[in-house]
């Protein structure tokens, strides 16, 4: 069988024109019994751009991005996704519009193989039911290796080649991080969050990683939201910087905005408490 | 061969061939603790229900019609002369997809993110509900299953290991059902049609995917209530099959529900985790049941093939826990 593809297969393309608001988070409050984890937050997100949020430990970056992807269900506020407007996400259907992410803990499955791990990526593409995976011939194979095809080429772009076969569990840290962002990647999606994509990583592969998450942006046009707590590389890789401490948002603007706010400065190192 | 080592050898294949029925009914349990986490206490009583089902369609009988005795005064039993078995089987099959479905609808899906007790007492309300169920819908007597399987013993078989055994020796030969021939060579497609679909589909992927990690999963877009609706109704028609096979066995009644008791052992063996397991759990339990009952049997007055899987069990928490197969537990801390 030979699936011949362009180089343009692997592509994020949803009808927006670059600039345009993908996702709008307008005045979302978010609290566990008393605890309030989000409060009154808005901001945006658009077409094409990196867009980090950054913060101190507790500040509530995950539970923005759990939102985001509807494992959260804020109490107060909307998302208004690609035009559409709601209060509650739910997750799988947030994967199926376009919506994929990787976790801060990595969350990959263990037991598959980088190869299928990647390809349970691309579930929300295929589109065959299961009366015909049951029978598995003709039109569910044939898409089969479609997809197979696909995952291939972001086996190549995450140069993972050498470790397809072996079951992720096996892998070290930073591989598996990769196979994560692979497993995101695959789903083509239009927004893409990564939960600190370089945490526990050393110099090289923080390099590594970086020049990947940028290859994606470029190449694929992959609108991407995330969260890093190493200022260096946000600074770096990001177009526009939300900043949240205490679950409030303190400054957004462009990476250079942020570095001079008085308000992030003082929530990074303290505000001297005497005079 | 002198006729205490085809003794022998016959104990062993007896054996392995029971240990394939327990597999059977452990394997339902395996799917849906993979998939949801969660043990399933009905696993049995569906057996038990999807042979009651069979059986009914089968011979024709009226679904409730006790209880619409009862309330009506009336005097309905039969309808015509019941269907063909296959189509029984294919209805069966349906019945058990609903039920699954229902189960999903009226149960888990309030469930979601609780405790794994939780859910284990569910299932035990559950298994109480079907026995009552199946009680109702289709009588409480012992129903006899015939869909045409071949059994009784493989003369066959007898004359060609007689032919073994060194001459002179009094050797009759070997005694094997051929309904458990049957069984195990059902089982055995069974479980590699499981086990292909579960490798090299994409809905088999995803199954896996959500046995691994339901928040990932879910992240990359696979509902739950669907899998879950989708692995009830495997574990369902894995019911089915052992229903089928149960019942054409030793007769369609209550304690067939019980076989589930026996499947336990063989879980402890295999792991919980380990469709491989839960095969090679049943022939360890099987085997080892049939021989302790041959050899060891004697010395102590016999009837221990009744708790011989137990104590077997029992030895192997004490060393591994998590059985032969299972996912090591390793906590983070």
């Amino acid at each position: 069988m030979n699936v011949q593809f362009s180089s343009s297969k692997i592509s994020t393309d949803d009808g927006l024109s670059p600039g345009e608001t993908i996702l709008h988070v307008d005045n979302i409050s978010l609290s566990f019994g008393g605890v309030k984890a989000i409060q009154d937050v808005s901001f945006d997100i658009k077409k094409g751009e990196v867009r980090a949020i950054i913060g101190p430990n507790g500040a509530g970056k995950t539970s923005m991005l759990n939102v985001i992807n509807g494992f959260y269900h804020p109490q107060q506020g909307t998302i208004t996704y690609r035009g559409e407007e709601r209060r509650k996400m739910r997750t799988h259907i947030a994967a199926k519009q376009g919506i994929a992410r990787t976790f801060q803990n990595i969350a990959l499955f263990t037991g598959m193989s980088t190869l299928d791990n990647i390809m349970a990526g691309r579930i929300t593409l295929q589109k065959r039911n299961l009366i015909w995976h049951a029978l598995w011939h003709g039109p569910a194979q044939r898409e089969e290796l479609e997809h197979r095809a696909a995952v291939e080429q972001i086996i190549d772009f995450l140069e993972l080649e050498h470790i397809r076969k072996t079951p992720v569990g096996r892998l070290p840290y930073g591989l598996k991080k990769r196979v994560e962002l692979g497993r995101a990647l695959a789903a083509e999606p239009a927004l893409l969050l990564l939960d600190e994509p370089m945490a526990g990583m050393n110099l090289e592969e923080k390099e590594d990683m970086s020049r990947f998450i940028l290859d994606v942006n470029n190449q694929f046009g992959t609108t991407i939201a995330l969260i890093e707590h190493d200022m260096g590389v946000v600074m770096d890789l990001s177009d526009r910087v939300m900043v949240l401490d205490y679950g409030r948002k303190i400054g957004d603007g462009t990476p250079d905005e942020v570095r001079n706010n008085q308000n992030v400065i003082d929530a990074y190192l303290g505000v001297p408490h005497d005079e | 061969m002198s006729p205490a080592f085809l003794n022998f050898v016959e104990i062993v294949l007896n054996g392995l061939m029971t240990g394939v029925m327990y597999s059977l009914v452990a394997l339902g349990f395996v799917l849906i603790f993979k998939a949801s986490g969660i043990f399933n206490f009905a696993q049995g009583v569906m057996a038990l229900f999807a042979a009651l089902t069979l059986v009914g369609l089968q011979t024709g009988q009226v679904p409730f019609s006790h209880l619409i005795n009862a309330i009506f005064g009336t005097e309905i039993h039969h309808w015509g002369g019941g269907m063909h078995t296959v189509f029984a089987i294919l209805i069966t099959m349906a019945v058990m997809i609903i039920l699954a479905f229902l189960i999903e609808k009226i149960v888990l899906k309030h469930l979601v993110n609780q405790e794994p007790i939780i859910l284990f007492m569910a299932t035990i309300g559950l298994a109480y509900f079907l026995e009552g169920a199946g009680d109702l819908m289709w009588g409480a007597d012992v129903k006899v299953l015939n869909v045409g399987l071949p059994s009784g013993g493989s003369f066959w078989w007898e004359d060609v290991t007689r032919e073994w055994a060194s001459t002179g020796s009094e050797y009759w030969g070997m005694y094997i059902d051929k309904l458990d021939v049957t069984a195990t060579v059902i089982a055995l497609i069974l479980v590699t049609v499981l086990t292909a679909f579960s490798q090299y589909t994409a809905t088999g992927r995803a199954l896996r995917a959500v046995a691994d990690d339901h928040q990932a999963a879910m992240s990359v877009g696979i509902s739950l209530r669907t899998i879950w609706v989708i692995v009830w109704s495997i574990a369902g028609f894995v019911a089915l099959v052992a229903g089928i096979m149960w019942g054409s066995k030793s007769g369609i009644q209550f304690s067939l529900s019980l076989i589930a008791l026996k499947a336990l052992p063989v879980l402890i063996l295999g792991g919980f985790t380990s469709i491989p397991g839960a095969i090679i759990g049943g022939l360890i339990i099987g085997v080892g049941e049939k021989l302790a009952e041959a050899y060891v049997g004697p010395l102590v007055g016999g009837a221990i093939e009744n708790w011989f899987a137990y104590m077997l069990a029992l030895a192997f928490l004490l060393f591994r826990p998590q059985g032969l197969f299972g996912d090591k537990i390793i906590e983070r801390i």
